[in-house]
C-alpha cells in the first residue's frame, strides 16, 4: 500500500469512473451467476425432472439443438412487435395531438379512451383471431390496444404542462393554437413522450406474446405453447429466455430513441 | 397641458410633462367573485420608469396583467399610447418578463430571444430572427452565449435572455413582473443595474413590478405602492436620485431616506382598506 497522494487527477477520476461502473453493475451480475449455479446445483442435487425445472445447462443444450427454429420464431416475433410498437406510437401520438387541438373533440375523446383503458385488452385476443385471422394483423391490433394508451396519456401530461406564463407570452403576441400545439406544446412533451414510449416498447412484446398465445402458426409465443404441449419445458424456458432477450432489446432502443430525440431533457443521474 | 419631448439618457428637470404612454382609469378587478383591484388610476409617462410596490396579494401581478391585456378589467379601462391593451400586444408594442423566464430548453439563446418576434413577424426568414435575436442578446450582455442551450445558462443569463426576448418585438413598453425574484442578491444587484443600463440605451418605458424596497428605488423614477383588500394605490413617491445611477446610489443620504419613507408607506399599506 502506498501512502503517496494522487497527483494526477485525471487517473483520480478515471479510477473513481471505473468503480462507479462496477459498483452499479457488478453485483447483478454476481447474483445471476449465483443463481445459475444455486438453479443448476438444485436442479441435480434434487434431482428434479427436466419436464418440471430444466436445469440452465438443459435450457442451452435446447437453445443450441433449436437454434434455427428459435431464431425464425425470434424474427417472426420481433417482426410484430416493431411494426404493432410503431402503429401504436402514431395512433398514441395522433389521438392525444386531436385531444389537446379540438377541445369539443378531447372531451367527448377522453373519457372513452380512459374507458377502454379498463377494458382487460387479453381478453381481445379471441376476438381479434376471429376477426382478422391469423396473421400478423390481429397481433399488430392486440399491440395497439395494449400500448397505445402510456403513449397518448404521457404525451397528453406533457402538452398540458406547459408554464401558463409562457402561454401568456404566446397569447400576447397572437400565436395561434395551432402555432402553440406544435412549437411549444409538442416539443414541451417529448421527455413525456419518450417516458410513454419506453413502457409502450415494453407492453408491445406482452401484446405479441398474448397475440401468438391466442392463435398463431410462428413466433416464439407459438413455440413456448407447441413446446410445453409436448412437454419440452426446457425449449419453453429457451424461448422466454429469447422473449426477454427482445424485450430488453426494444427497451434500450427506446431509451436510445429518447437520447437522440430529447438531448436536453434532465435524465436520472447515474453517478 | 402635456408636451412631448425626446427621451434623452440622465436626469431631466421635473417642471417637463410627458404624454402618458399607459394610462388607466377606474380599473377594477374581479375574479372568482374576490375584488383584487379596486378603483386603480395609473399613468405612466412615455420613457418613464415606474415601478409597482406591494405586499403579497395586493394584486400588482395582476396590475400588471391588466396592461398587458392578459387579463380584462371588471371596470375602467386600459389604453396604451391609445390602443387596448390586446391591441397594444398585436402591433407588438408590449414586451413581457415573468419571474421565471420561461424559456423553450429545446432552443438556443438566440432563437430563443427571437422566439417571439418570429410568431409576432411571420414575414422575417430565419436569418433575419437569427440577427435580431443576436443583436439583442449583445444588448443584455450575452453575445457570447448565443449558442448555449438554457440548461448552459444560469439563472440571472436565463431571465437575460428573457429579457432580449421582450426586447426583440422593439416594444414601446415593458412589463416586468418580479424579473429577479427568483435571483440571488448579487445577481439581482447586477441585473438590475444592467436593465438600468438597456432602459438608458434603448429608453423604452418599463413597469416593474417587485417587492424590493431597494430595487423600487434604485431603479425606478416613480415609485406607487399598492395596499391590500383589496389591491389599490396608496400613495406614490417619486424618486428624485439623478440618473445615470449605479450601486453606489445606495449609499446615498437621499437614497436611505427614501427607503424609509417608502418602508414606512409600505408598512400602512398592509392594513386592509375600506373606503378611502
Amino acid at each position: 500500500m502506498s501512502d503517496q497522494p494522487i497527483t494526477d487527477l485525471s487517473e483520480a477520476r478515471l479510477a473513481s469512473n471505473w468503480s462507479a461502473a462496477t459498483g452499479s453493475w457488478l453485483p447483478a451480475v454476481i447474483l445471476l451467476l449465483v443463481t445459475i449455479v444455486v438453479w443448476e446445483a438444485a436442479v441435480r442435487i434434487f434431482a428434479i425432472s427436466t419436464f418440471i425445472i430444466p436445469a440452465p445447462s438443459e435450457i442451452a443444450k435446447s437453445l443450441v439443438a433449436q437454434w434455427g427454429t428459435l431464431m425464425q420464431a425470434t424474427l417472426v416475433t420481433a417482426g410484430e412487435i416493431l411494426f404493432g410498437f410503431l402503429v401504436s406510437v402514431v395512433v398514441g401520438i395522433a389521438i392525444a395531438l386531436v385531444i389537446v387541438r379540438f377541445d369539443w373533440l378531447g372531451r367527448a375523446l377522453y373519457p372513452l379512451v380512459v374507458l377502454f383503458q379498463n377494458v382487460p385488452k387479453v381478453a381481445l385476443a379471441p376476438i381479434f383471431i376471429l376477426w382478422f385471422g391469423y396473421g400478423l394483423a390481429p397481433k399488430i391490433g392486440l399491440i395497439l390496444v395494449i400500448a397505445f394508451f402510456p403513449v397518448t396519456l404521457s404525451m397528453l401530461a406533457g402538452m398540458q404542462s406547459v408554464d401558463r406564463s409562457l402561454l401568456s407570452l404566446m397569447n400576447s403576441v397572437g400565436a395561434s393554437p395551432t402555432q402553440i400545439l406544435f412549437r411549444i406544446r409538442v416539443p414541451h412533451s417529448l421527455p413525456n413522450l419518450m417516458a410513454g414510449t419506453k413502457i409502450a416498447a415494453t407492453l408491445s412484446v406482452i401484446g405479441a406474446i398474448v397475440g401468438e398465445f391466442a392463435g398463431a402458426s410462428d413466433g416464439l409465443g407459438y413455440v413456448i405453447q407447441f413446446a410445453s404441449t409436448q412437454l419440452d419445458t426446457a425449449l419453453v424456458f429457451a424461448a422466454l429466455l429469447l422473449v426477454s432477450v427482445l424485450g430488453i432489446a426494444f427497451y434500450y432502443a427506446a431509451e436510445i430513441l429518447e437520447r437522440i430525440v430529447v438531448p436536453w431533457a434532465p435524465k436520472f443521474s447515474q453517478s | 397641458m402635456r408636451i412631448e419631448t425626446i427621451r434623452t439618457a440622465g436626469d431631466r428637470p421635473a417642471h417637463i410633462r410627458h404624454d402618458d404612454l399607459i394610462s388607466a382609469k377606474g380599473v377594477s378587478v374581479v375574479i372568482a367573485r374576490q375584488l383584487i383591484l379596486r378603483n386603480i388610476d395609473l399613468s405612466v409617462p412615455k420613457g418613464s420608469f415606474v415601478s409597482l410596490i406591494g405586499p403579497s396579494g395586493c394584486g400588482k401581478s395582476t396590475l400588471l396583467k391588466v396592461l398587458a391585456g392578459l387579463v380584462q378589467p371588471t371596470q375602467g379601462s386600459v389604453s396604451i399610447a391609445g390602443l387596448a391593451p390586446v391591441e397594444a400586444a398585436r402591433k407588438r408594442m408590449i414586451g413581457l418578463v415573468f419571474q421565471d423566464a420561461n424559456l423553450l430548453p429545446w432552443k438556443s439563446a438566440v432563437d430563443n430571444a427571437s422566439l417571439l418576434l418570429g410568431i409576432a413577424d411571420k414575414s422575417l426568414s430565419r436569418s433575419d430572427l437569427r440577427a435580431r435575436g443576436q443583436e439583442m442578446l449583445e444588448l443584455v450582455g450575452l453575445g457570447d452565449s448565443a449558442h448555449k442551450r438554457p440548461n448552459e445558462l444560469s439563472g440571472g443569463m436565463r431571465q437575460r435572455v428573457a429579457i432580449a426576448r421582450a426586447l426583440a418585438l422593439d416594444p414601446a413598453v415593458l412589463l416586468m413582473d418580479e424579473p429577479f425574484g427568483a435571483l440571488d442578491a448579487i445577481t439581482r444587484d447586477s441585473m438590475g443595474q444592467s436593465l438600468l443600463e438597456i432602459w438608458q440605451r434603448t429608453g423604452k418605458t418599463i413597469v416593474l413590478v417587485t417587492h424590493s424596497i431597494d430595487e423600487a428605488i434604485h431603479l425606478s423614477r416613480h415609485v406607487h405602492v399598492l395596499g391590500i383588500k383589496p389591491g389599490r394605490i396608496t400613495e406614490s413617491l417619486d424618486i428624485a436620485l439623478p440618473y445615470p445611477r449605479d450601486l453606489s446610489v445606495t449609499e446615498d443620504p437621499e437614497f436611505v431616506r427614501l427607503v424609509v419613507q417608502l418602508r414606512t408607506m409600505l408598512r400602512s399599506s398592509h392594513q386592509p382598506g375600506g373606503a378611502s
